[in-house]
């Protein structure tokens, strides 16, 4: 029923052999939990004018029911996990939808047998979309409530002009209010089938066990009649740079900038990684040292955001009472003309790849951190990223880091926003 | 590799207390190499000198600001470099110390957590940035609608002086604002000490050897006896109250319903009672608020309700909403509503079993991680429970009826009473 692809630093790979379900195991017995997801690969750069936030919106029906798990039944998917003490959610991103619980051991069918339920027998009916579609755009409400992340949003919007990374996950609101609930069947009917899914397991359980409940509740799903569509948009060069303005109620200055960079397979993924942390991780890094010790900011950060197709690096600074974005932002240049001029030391290279190896120790603590970023990878490209992006992050050498700065940071390539709070009366 | 997940809890953990009177918790789990520590003593905001709010926390943030030996650039460097954290924070009562290494670093953890607590330096530059960022935070968390509605519920719940008490933000960043080094340090020689300290230590260790380590580092940590703590229970309000909160700009609205709960960890019926919060709104998704208000109305993303800061004291009970403002009146009529019903019938019998069931497995799998086995060996140290209190947990709730459930649920939750703050952009 399955063939075995690979095994790769403890994590098997299977394919089932009638539907091509992906299957990534990985035993880690250490306590009597298990945890289990399934990726799609379908995420918001699915989605087009019309439809935006349509897998978000479809990820919040999917714990609507099936025939089988249901409130009339007193069955409802929440209520059954929730009974038996699990950890679970769904999320929606650029590239995936993640379906996910943390559970006892012994609980294992029951997680198994739910999401190879929902897969294909989720009611998506028109009365649970309308009252749906509200909570969803509550939550949209709460994400406007908070200007770092309207900011966030508009640097995307700005700096991808073709490519669906536009929009945001959520959607555009009349995107959200208007969508009808055929076109979330589409969505799923597309999207939702076997072939395009991967179903991981980490935690206390056996293999064949495993593999035998798998086979036993996805089995029977067979896979898609039509091929799963392509996304082919691609975002081209940017020729020069965007600035804008944001201004409403707030309290603190904010200030954020993208640049593009590639997609999460590329070669210089690792030394992005190592830069992201050089440049924000903990308090002796380059942004906290120049605009944090200097009282210029109260808060930064900076992401190397690496998705399916090429992402954007941002930089986000709070700043302080009193201090001009101009002032902060002229700061930021000189953190990175000096990283173009100068090769970082030996020394500060080390620190930014340790911190990255041992993260990825402190996730194999728990099962969920595992599953979690298997997970990731997986939906973004390549689950094998999670053994391979470390020894990328070993090899990167500081000229890697002085190279992909000259790179990729130029200001034809750049896009900046401002968040100006506007006067609030208290 | 199996860690004998099989023996109890109480037969895996050791625990000494070490010469200067600090309790140490140690459980070996060698399935990788990394180590958890977390630990409690007493210094959090209760101990607040009068108009000196946010010196508790203010003490406990610059302890990773340099030490006597170090500058704070110097401890970061040796812990970053290993990939290895230590925080320190406040609580209403106490102070957390938690932090993370691989174990071949735990040597280096623990002698920087150590310099921290025994010799701090409270360098006066390092207070002034701290204390920008501070306010900043402070003024930054005032635009959101969920800390306005909440803090102006706890000023009419809780008098002035109570942990509970949020004092207005304009109050507190001017104390926060005169607060100096000697302020701090004052604090730390009179409050801080190791006698009230209990200690955690989880993961890849060898239990002798850390129990040596511990005493060479943090064992020789002195200070004063631990300050007592002495609150009376707070008075249930006597009528209930509303009011609103008029913000600019907000797509949604905060609602926060709360009355002092009277409830704290030492209560016979605390599991009862938190049993009944469970059933009733601890999850969006599954309780009886979010089944309602979210799931069968859409009228919000979030409702819970809770116990919050229950523990060595009583906190409030609440319940909090994000809600579209054309929905406010319509929200709290309903949520008061399905609490009422709740308290007329109690907690149905599928309910009950459901909940049992559910915390049984939350505990389970809470105690998945070091970090999580480490915050419950401390936790139930800290109210006196015993570790073995850890293996009765799963029978001591399934013993809980329906009618013990009942009671908690009429003698806990008040909506009669209760005060309802909307915070928002209100027309």
């Amino acid at each position: 029923m399955f063939s075995k692809i690979q095994e790769y630093e403890g994590i098997s790979e299977y394919r089932h052999t009638g539907n091509d379900l992906r299957v990534l195991l990985a035993e880690q017995r250490t306590a009597p939990v298990v945890a289990l997801m399934v990726v799609y690969r379908v995420g918001s750069r699915n989605e087009a004018v019309g439809h935006t936030g349509a897998t978000h919106l479809l990820e919040h029906m999917l714990f609507k029911g099936t025939p089988t798990y249901n409130k009339k039944l007193g069955t409802q998917i929440a209520a059954v996990l929730q009974k038996h003490g699990a950890i679970f959610n769904a999320d929606t991103w650029l590239d995936r939808t993640r379906y996910f619980e943390m559970l006892p051991s012994d609980q294992l069918e029951l997680a198994v047998h739910l999401e190879a339920d929902r897969m294909r027998n989720s009611f998506i009916a028109d009365e649970d979309r309308q009252l749906e579609m509200t909570v969803v755009r509550n939550e949209l409400e709460r994400g406007e409530n908070d200007p770092g992340r309207i900011l966030d949003e508009r640097v995307w919007a700005m700096a991808f002009r073709e490519h669906p990374y536009h929009h945001p996950t959520i959607g555009w609101r009349s995107d959200v209010e208007g969508m009808p609930t055929s076109r979330l069947k589409e969505f799923y009917d597309t999207y939702y089938h076997p072939n395009n899914a991967t179903v991981i397991v980490v935690g206390d359980f056996e293999s064949e066990r495993a593999l035998e409940l798998i086979g036993q509740h996805f089995g029977s799903i067979p896979r898609s009649t039509h091929s799963i569509p392509a996304m082919y948009t691609v975002e081209p060069p940017q020729q020069g740079e965007v600035r804008f303005v944001l201004r409403r109620a707030g309290q603190l200055g904010m200030v954020e900038m993208g640049w593009h960079i590639p997609e999460a397979t590329h070669p210089d993924s690792g030394a992005l990684s190592v830069l992201d942390h050089v440049l924000s991780a903990g308090v002796t890094s380059r942004l906290y040292q120049a605009l944090v010790e200097t009282r210029l900011a109260v808060d930064i950060g900076a992401q190397a955001y690496q998705f399916t197709d090429p992402g954007l690096f941002t930089i986000d600074l709070t700043l302080s009472p009193g201090i001009a974005h101009a002032d902060a932002e002229r700061a930021v240049g000189e953190v990175i003309e000096r990283l173009k001029n100068e090769p970082i030391s030996e020394k500060e290279l080390r620190k930014a790849q340790n911190l990255i190896t041992t993260q990825m120790i402190f996730l194999r603590d728990s099962p969920f951190g595992v599953v979690s970023v298997l997970g990731e990878f997986e939906g973004v490209s390549d689950w094998k990223l999670y053994v391979d992006l470390p020894r990328m992050v070993s090899a990167v050498s500081p000229t890697d880091i002085q190279r992909v700065v000259n790179t990729y940071f130029g200001d034809d390539n750049r896009t900046v926003g401002y968040f100006i709070p506007k006067d609030e009366q208290q | 590799m199996r860690t004998s997940p099989e023996l109890s809890l109480a037969a895996r953990t050791r625990r000494y207390q070490l010469s200067n009177g600090a309790i140490l918790l140690l459980l070996e789990n060698h399935a990788n190499p990394t180590v958890s520590i977390s630990g409690t003593f007493r210094g959090g905001e209760f101990f607040n000198p009068p108009a000196k709010d946010g010196l508790a926390s203010l003490t406990a943030s610059m302890l990773n600001k340099g030490t006597s030996r170090r500058t704070k650039i110097e401890i970061a460097e040796e812990l970053e470099s290993a990939g290895a954290r230590i925080n320190f924070s406040s609580n209403t009562f106490t102070v957390s110390v938690s932090g993370q290494s691989l174990s071949r670093d735990l040597p280096m953890l623990l002698a920087t957590a150590a310099e921290e607590l025994r010799s701090p330096g409270f360098p006066a530059d390092e207070l002034v940035k701290l204390k920008e960022r501070v306010v900043a935070s402070i003024r930054e968390d005032q635009d959101e609608t969920r800390v306005r509605a909440y803090e102006q519920m706890t000023r009419i719940v809780f008098p002035a002086g109570h942990p509970c008490h949020r004092p207005p933000s304009d109050q507190l960043i001017r104390e926060i604002e005169s607060i100096n080094t000697e302020d701090v340090r004052r604090f730390y020689e009179s409050i801080y000490g190791p006698e009230s300290l209990i200690l955690a230590i989880v993961g890849d260790i060898e239990a002798e050897q850390v129990r040596d380590l511990v005493e060479q580092t943090i064992g020789r940590w002195e200070g004063p006896e631990p300050p007592v703590i002495d609150l009376p229970f707070t008075e249930l309000q006597s009528a209930p109250c509303r009011e609103s909160i008029q913000m600019r700009d907000k797509a949604n609205c905060d609602i926060v319903i709360g009355h002092a709960s009277r409830l704290r960890r030492s209560n016979d019926d605390y599991i009862p009672a938190v049993i009944a919060n469970r059933a009733l709104g601890q999850s969006t998704i599954s309780s009886r608020l979010g089944l309602i208000l979210r799931d069968e109305m859409g009228l919000t993303y979030g409702i819970n309700s809770s116990f919050s800061e229950s523990g060595i004291v009583d906190g409030p009970f609440t319940i909090g909403a994000t809600i579209a403002p054309e929905n406010i009146d319509l929200a709290i009529e309903t949520s008061l509503g399905i609490v009422n019903e709740f308290i007329t019938n109690g907690i149905r019998p599928d309910e009950l079993a459901d909940e049992q069931s559910s915390i049984a497995g939350t505990f389970q799998v809470g105690l998945a991680t070091n970090g999580g086995i480490a915050n419950q060996v401390s936790s139930v140290e800290l109210y006196g429970l015993g570790i073995d209190y850890l293996d009765r947990f799963p029978d001591i709730v399934k013993s809980v009826t329906k009618d013990q459930v009942d009671q908690a649920i009429r003698k806990y939750i008040h909506p009669e009473v209760a005060t309802t703050i909307v915070a928002g952009t209100l027309d």
